[in-house]
């Protein structure tokens, strides 16, 4: 065996992340993306819906009640939650910020982050949450 | 094999130059994904269903003048088109994990679809804006 292919790493087996906690929950954060990409397809459909008419858009929302479609999106909500959880943490360790000469703590840029989820979400109850 | 192994570094060493524009993608659809999503997937997918929401906040009147406006095709930007590219980032880079299929091929099909599908999200923003 030669110097450079005793360097080569051997082919990984497609298991290869089962055998850590820490692959398993790089695994789970890349796979937030299916339940993402199922929630856009439904929202793609319902853009449709809307430019069909009344009553296609009054379909769609019987659609988007139908079981499995409502579980799936859950699914997309919690996984939307978990990505947050995930993406924020990287922030302060990608750019990390300084003020007046003060680095900021980490914790106080994830909360940050997390307060423009509730601010989106006090901005979607001001459109849509009001009678 | 040792020419075979240098044939594959250099062909993506002469990919390499769009890999920023795909990471930058990535990247702003990760911020939208984890900020805009959870409240977007709460509100059209948790609560319109479970008719938790006043009767006319997105009736078809209403969602078609939300959605067919200059800020409607911001939110398709910022919602459909930006965390698809995340997505496809990460499906491609998820599918080289488990080695299924080949990466040239897969990074085509991702890219190539998330686009695809922005192109039509975007499109019927402005059809239904000049209908």
């Amino acid at each position: 065996m030669d110097k450079l292919s005793s360097q080569r790493l051997p082919p990984l087996k497609r298991n290869w992340w089962l055998k850590h906690r820490f692959f398993k929950l790089y695994m789970l954060r890349e796979a937030t993306v299916l339940p993402l990409v199922f929630f856009t397809l439904c929202l793609l459909a319902g853009m449709v819906a809307l430019l069909q008419g009344a009553e296609s858009w009054q379909g769609w929302i019987a659609f988007m009640r139908s079981p499995i479609v409502f579980v799936l999106n859950l699914l997309a909500l919690a996984a939307s939650l978990f990505h947050a959880a995930t993406f924020f943490v990287l922030f302060p360790r990608v750019m990390p910020l300084r003020i007046a000469g003060h680095s900021l703590p980490d914790q106080a840029i994830v909360a940050g982050q997390w307060a423009g989820v509730v601010a989106v979400a006090l901005l979607f109850f001001w459109l849509l949450g009001r009678a | 094999m040792e020419k075979i192994a240098m044939n594959k570094h250099r062909s993506q060493h002469k990919q390499a130059f769009d890999e920023p524009l795909w990471w930058g993608l990535f990247s702003a659809g990760g911020v939208c994904f984890a900020v805009l999503l959870p409240a977007v997937i709460l509100f059209i997918a948790i609560l319109l269903p479970l008719g938790l929401l006043p009767a006319d906040a997105l009736s078809y009147e209403r969602a078609s003048a939300l959605l067919f406006s200059v800020p409607g095709f911001l939110f398709v930007g910022a919602v459909v088109c930006l965390p698809l590219f995340h997505a496809a980032h990460r499906l491609r880079h998820g599918l080289f994990d488990i080695s299924v299929g080949n990466d040239a091929l897969n990074k085509k099909l991702m890219y190539g679809g998330a686009a695809l599908l922005s192109i039509v999200a975007l499109g019927i923003v402005v059809a239904g804006f000049f209908s």
